[in-house]
């Protein structure tokens, strides 16, 4: 038995997900002492669940999903529901489909004919590629490279053989002067692989931040992993983290470190460092810039049918295809397109369609989703789904929110600004000309959020006035505090965060190991 | 539809000592299962074992509602024989005793192994069970429940509970563990020392349930089999909106 509480670790990882994960593991391979702590359960390798919505906060927890609901006030409308957010090893990321692209180098630069919206990252393109390229060996990413890119590609394992459905799609849209490619797919594709996207996987074999983060730091034999311990309040001493408060089968503890890592997710490290208030830090730590839980950021899902040419075998969902021929505009960013890996199933549209009402304030009319999912169900049956991910701005009023009262409630406010709306519709429009000749439907009439994608709440940047953390992770403010989640990004980019939070951990890994004071 | 073979691990039928119980696990026995039989009466054990193919019935003797009995026992098998692909929770009692007869005492230790043993012999192949993510649980099961006879109180409420206790298991594990199959049967009245004296031969309804238990689609959790065609649950109003619009009607299995 490892004794948790009264070793001094050489650092405290708080959040055992995509970001905290890999960071650890990084640092546990180097050899430094590496306390995970993590609010979920580990429960059984073996289990295959993907979300739920059930709402018993103790049946929740015990899949490897965040308990409790957020609370939204979206355009002033309030609602709550359960976001895509997982809780115990590998966090949300034992969940995702495994999708790792990397972003194209306007997402992070400003350059000459794309001007970025804060200036661009502090980190270059060309600072950031070697980090993309580790994180891709080390999620065994396969794919083929983007035809439209002209960066050197990530290292790239040769992707499984596409199924007819697949092989037909892609010359299809070829024919159609698109540029698909093999989606980038972090997936080892061991033997007897179910391909678990969106779901557990019970193999070594989805890359996540668990089978690629948490289980080899455990492996090395110098990282701990304490699970069902939800961490309150860091402590502070002027500039310094002194330990971290624990609540441990409701008994307060506290854990001790010489560095603090947070990772807990960009909604819940926000929420961790407001409620860790003191005379010293009235606005919560590491806040001096008062930026701490603002300019959350989320994805726009464009989602749409696509059916293949006639003629085409059925041969099942398609995963493996994606393009960024629409990804920007010269005055616009838009996003990547990638196919979702689900069919149109009945469950699925009445779902997705309670969802939308729910968010809008209208779930009165959800007596109407039945027989809508069951027209979508059968209209849609053999159409591939689609979704377009399109980037929102940062806007410092979208914001993960903190009731003293009630610090352990998860609650955010967002607002779709009308830049978003006219680019959206943008979107849209390229979208719909670029699939001339395909039959496609779109499958929302609104901007659909993708809570899964939460990023930008405790932003790196040079100027400690306008950003929370410094260029190599660490906080301005705090000298032993660290942060590697999605929390970090100072815009949201047009593809999925996750192979972006596994470079950054992987960088920040590397920056704390080369500065040991 | 993969079958459960002998290659996957042994068996456990509780209640092997007579009438259905020992038919099941000389049928499994039969089909080259290495059976492990528990029941409360080590002649009755002995005699199932003479009528199985030698070496493949294990006697356990155990009393279900003995729950840590039942643990170590379970725990012990599974070191010995591992893995445990199969739980047949057979083993169950009837006492006909007029209300006014019945004591709480005899009323609750009727629970304890008819509803207490379930949960009991299942919570302990679980643990083997669910580190694997695999295996079969088949409940044998009653609808004594729905209009209870005289004299049976203790009877028809365990039974029904139990058939609670496997939709509560199948809520509990389907979508984390859908290879650990879990379902119920009733194997309708029978000629047995518990059942009636012009009813099914226990070796005939045993064809169905071993048929049954070595079935391993997971779409046949939370099923109810009677006899050899499933028993489809009614529909709520969602439901049939929803077969309604999507032109389905759904048709029951048979075995």
């Amino acid at each position: 038995m490892t004794p948790v509480f009264e070793t001094d670790w050489d650092v405290i990882v708080i959040g055992a997900g995509m970001g905290g994960g890999t960071l650890g593991r990084a640092l546990a391979e180097a050899g430094q002492k590496v306390l995970f702590v993590e609010k979920g359960t580990e429960g059984l390798r073996s289990e295959r669940n993907g979300l739920s919505g059930i709402f018993v906060p103790e049946a929740r927890a015990a899949r490897g999903l965040w308990p409790d609901p957020l609370h939204v006030a979206l355009d002033g409308i309030e609602t709550r529901f359960f976001p895509p957010l997982g809780s115990g090893p590998g966090g949300s990321s034992v969940f995702y489909a495994a999708t790792l692209e990397r972003p194209a180098r306007h997402d992070l630069d400003d350059l000459p004919d794309q001007p970025h919206p804060t200036g661009g990252w502090p980190v270059s393109y060309d600072e950031m590629a070697p980090w993309y390229d580790r994180a891709a060996r080390l999620f065994q990413v396969h794919g083929t490279p983007d035809p439209l890119s002209p960066e050197a590609p990530l290292p790239l394992r040769p992707p499984p053989a596409m199924h007819p459905a697949e092989a037909a799609l892609t010359d299809s849209l070829r024919a159609a002067g698109l540029h698909p490619y093999r989606s980038h797919t972090g997936i080892a594709n061991v033997e007897g692989c179910q391909n678990c996207l969106g779901r557990k996987c019970p193999k070594p074999c989805k890359m996540d931040g668990r089978s690629a983060g948490v289980e080899p730091a455990l492996a090395t034999g110098n990282a701990h992993l304490l699970t069902n311990a939800e961490v309150t309040r860091l402590v502070a001493e002027g500039d310094r983290i002194t330990e971290v408060e624990v609540r441990v089968d409701g008994k307060m503890r506290t854990l001790h470190a010489h560095r603090y890592v947070l990772a807990a997710g960009a909604l819940h490290s926000p929420r961790l460092l407001m409620a860790s208030v003191s005379e010293e830090w009235p606005n919560g730590l590491a806040n001096r810039s008062g930026l701490v839980g603002r300019n959350l950021m989320l994805h726009v899902d464009e989602r749409f049918a696509l059916w293949p040419k006639r003629g085409t075998p059925d041969t099942g969902a398609t995963k493996g295809i994606s393009f960024r021929d629409f990804y920007r505009r010269a005055d616009m960013r838009l996003g990547t397109v990638q196919a979702m890996g689900i069919r149109a199933s009945y469950g699925e549209m009445v779902h997705f369609l309670n969802r939308m009402l729910a968010l809008r304030g209208l779930s009165r009319f959800s007596i109407l989703t039945r027989p809508a999912a069951a027209i979508a169900h059968t209209l849609l049956g053999h159409a591939h789904l689609f979704v377009g991910l399109m980037e929102d701005l940062p806007y410092a009023h979208n914001r993960v929110l903190h009731d003293p009262a009630n610090p352990r409630r998860l609650a955010v406010s967002y607002t779709l600004s009308d830049e978003l709306r006219t680019r959206r519709r943008a979107f849209r429009r390229a979208l719909r000309k670029g699939l001339r000749g395909h039959r496609h439907m779109f499958l929302s009439i609104t901007p659909e959020l993708n809570w899964g994608h939460p990023c930008g709440t405790l932003c790196f940047g040079h100027d400690p006035d306008r950003s929370v953390t410094r260029a190599d992770g660490r906080a301005h403010d705090v000298t032993n505090l660290w942060v590697a989640d999605s929390s970090f990004m100072p815009t949201s980019m047009g593809v999925n965060p996750s192979l972006t939070i596994a470079a950054h951990a992987l960088r920040v890994a590397h920056l704390m190991l080369k500065d040991r004071t | 539809m993969t079958q459960i073979t002998p290659r996957d691990g042994f068996a456990i039928v509780t209640g092997a000592g007579s009438g259905l119980g020992r038919a099941l696990a000389r049928q499994l026995c039969e089909k080259g299962f290495i059976v492990a039989g528990t029941g409360r009466r080590p002649e009755a054990l002995q005699h199932t074992a003479e009528l199985c193919p030698e070496g493949h019935f294990l006697p356990v003797t155990m009393d279900v509602a003995d729950f840590d009995k039942v643990a170590q026992g379970f725990s012990l098998l599974i070191e010995q024989h591992g893995p445990l692909a199969l739980l047949i929770n057979n083993a169950a009692v009837y006492p006909r005793i007029d209300l006014l007869q019945e004591t709480p005492d005899s009323f609750w230790h009727s629970m304890a192994i008819n509803l207490g043993g379930v949960f009991a012999c299942s919570h302990a192949a679980l643990q083997d069970m669910a580190p694997r993510g695999a295996g079969r649980i088949l409940n044998v099961a009653s609808f004594a429940d729905i209009a209870p006879l005289p004299a049976s109180a203790a009877y028809s409420v365990s039974k029904g509970a139990a058939r609670v206790l496997t939709r509560a298991m199948v809520a509990d594990l389907a979508d984390r563990f859908p290879d650990i199959v879990i379902g119920d049967w009733l194997p309708g009245a029978l000629d047995t020392e518990m059942g009636i004296p012009d009813g099914l031969a226990p070796d005939q309804a045993a064809q169905w349930g071993v048929k049954l238990a070595l079935m391993r689609d997971p779409s046949l959790s939370g099923t109810t089999f009677e006899r050899d065609t499933e028993i489809l649950p009614p529909r709520g109003l969602k439901r049939k909106v929803r077969d309604l619009l999507l032109m389905k009607r759904p048709k029951p299995r048979s075995l």
